[in-house]
């Protein structure tokens, strides 16, 4: 439970804030979602310099078992890369691998506080009137992502960088592995949009770009006035094509029933708002490829969240929601996509 | 539905239980209820449809392998499913039976070649597509 953390959470940073007193950690409070990572926020309390100081932090810990196995240290250096930069992201504070302080690996970063999340927020009456302005924001960022230099912002050093002619092989490999692996029922949809993908294979992207990986509606903070204050959700992130992203973004299972990219905007008002900031044209024939493995990629997420349950290793219903709510759909965004709904 | 429904409900039974404590925190509290609410209601929309969903659509297939067994001169799908047993589990299993071997038709069709099989396929993707229809759920964002 969440009280039991929060004194060896301040036993942890009184080790890493030598130069603080009086630290107090409270208010640590479960943020619901997140299946891949237990999110916390919390207020850290402490003295420095005989004054008394606040700040609000997030926590993100690995939970026993997760839907998606990834390096917590590529994301911590994902986000450190880009703080301060056009792409707003919260500063990453601490990052600890070992299992000893909190049971599992988990990371610290500052908490971006007062925006909204939650897709369901993002359809309510207050938000229509700036859903265009909000497109335009996050296609924007999404554009500037995929312009950014991997090399520069050092993330050639966490991440494998693939050659351009491997970016979708190496994917659809990755997932495609992860479905043979876990699936919990035959997939005869998902099979045959598998094989279509490896008899058309997309061009070579331009250079290798930054993919963050989970670039969607859910994953960004927003306020009223159509700004967006952070880019959330790293866990995914890697090098490759930066088309990826753009088609994760237009998967349909983003829409919300809406018809819209993200739920936002039609698609491609979002690819030119995408490719006017990363001066990048797209080719559309390589982009409906992206958009298709993307779907790939969703379904073997959702069923690796079924599988983590049913072997046992997570039983947190936040892992059946998935499979349970978006199985089925992802199968009807492929048919979609493929031209057969 | 995997995991299947039975498993999650005595899943949701015991998280709802370990809820009613009094020590739990709110804002667990309410990440565990709003979930659970969220699965029950899920399995609810299931819960009338899936054994006639699971009729129509064994029977489809296996109308479909057969048609690509005299088309391709392979082996048949095997017997009609047993219809005896009508548990769920029992028609999920079959449903499963049938959908690999209907994988494995498809994606000989697609090498075969020639309007037989490309009629063939295209009656495949619309059952395909039909069972997408049969799990559609009220919130299903597509």
């Amino acid at each position: 439970m969440s009280q039991d953390l929060e004194p060896r959470l301040a036993a942890y940073l009184a080790r890493r804030m030598p130069q603080a007193s009086h630290l107090v950690v409270d208010r640590l409070q479960r943020i619901s979602g997140g299946a891949s990572r237990e999110t916390y926020r919390f207020c850290l309390t402490w003295t420095e310099a005989e004054e008394r100081r606040t700040r609000r932090l997030i926590l993100r810990r690995d939970p026993p078992a997760s839907l998606i196995d990834t390096e917590r240290r590529i994301e911590f250096e994902a986000y450190r890369a880009f703080h301060g930069s056009a792409v707003p992201v919260p500063e990453m504070l601490w990052l600890e691998e070992g299992t000893g302080p909190l049971d599992h690996p988990f990371f610290i970063a500052e908490e971006i506080s007062g925006y909204e999340a939650a897709p369901a927020v993002l359809w309510s009456e207050a938000y229509l009137p700036v859903h265009a302005a909000l497109a335009e924001r996050k296609w924007t960022i999404l554009g500037q992502i995929a312009r950014a230099d991997p090399v520069a912002l050092g993330l050639d050093k966490v991440m494998y960088q693939p050659a351009p002619a491997e970016c979708w092989s190496r994917e659809l490999g990755h997932w495609e592995a992860i479905l043979d692996k876990d699936a919990t029922e035959p997939l005869p949809i998902a099979r045959a949009a598998i094989r279509w993908l490896k008899a058309n294979p997309p061009p070579p992207p331009p250079r290798i770009s930054v993919v963050h990986g989970d670039y969607r509606t859910g994953n960004f903070l927003f306020a009223p006035d159509g700004q967006i204050h952070g880019i959330l959700d790293w866990e995914m992130a890697h090098l490759g094509d930066s088309l990826e992203d753009l088609g994760w973004s237009l998967n349909p299972v983003w829409s919300s029933g809406r018809g819209l990219a993200g739920g936002l905007v039609p698609e491609q008002d979002a690819v030119a708002i995408w490719s006017r900031s990363s001066g990048q044209p797209v080719d559309p024939a390589a982009l409906h490829w992206w958009t298709l493995f993307n779907c790939i990629k969703g379904q073997a997420i959702w069923i690796s969240s079924a599988r983590v349950w049913m072997d046992g290793g997570n039983r947190e219903p936040i892992m059946v929601y998935p499979p349970w709510a978006l199985q089925n759909a992802q199968d009807r965004a492929i048919l979609k996509v493929m031209g057969h709904l | 539905m995997k995991p299947v429904v039975p498993d999650v409900l005595g899943e949701l039974a015991a998280l709802i239980l370990r809820n009613a404590h009094p020590d739990v925190s709110p804002s667990d509290r309410a990440s565990a209820l709003g979930l659970t609410a969220a699965l029950l209601g899920l399995a609810a929309e299931s819960w009338d449809g899936r054994v006639q969903h699971l009729v129509q659509e064994n029977r489809a297939v296996w109308a479909l392998l057969s048609e690509g067994s005299s088309l391709l001169g392979t082996a048949g799908p095997g017997h009609p499913a047993n219809e005896t047993d009508l548990r769920i589990s029992g028609l999920e299993l079959e449903n499963a039976r049938l959908r690999q071997a209907l994988i494995d038709l498809q994606a000989r069709l697609e090498i075969t070649g020639g309007a037989d099989a490309r009629a063939l396929n295209a009656q495949i993707w619309a059952e395909l597509t039909q069972s997408t229809q049969r799990r559609l759920t009220a919130s299903s964002p597509v």
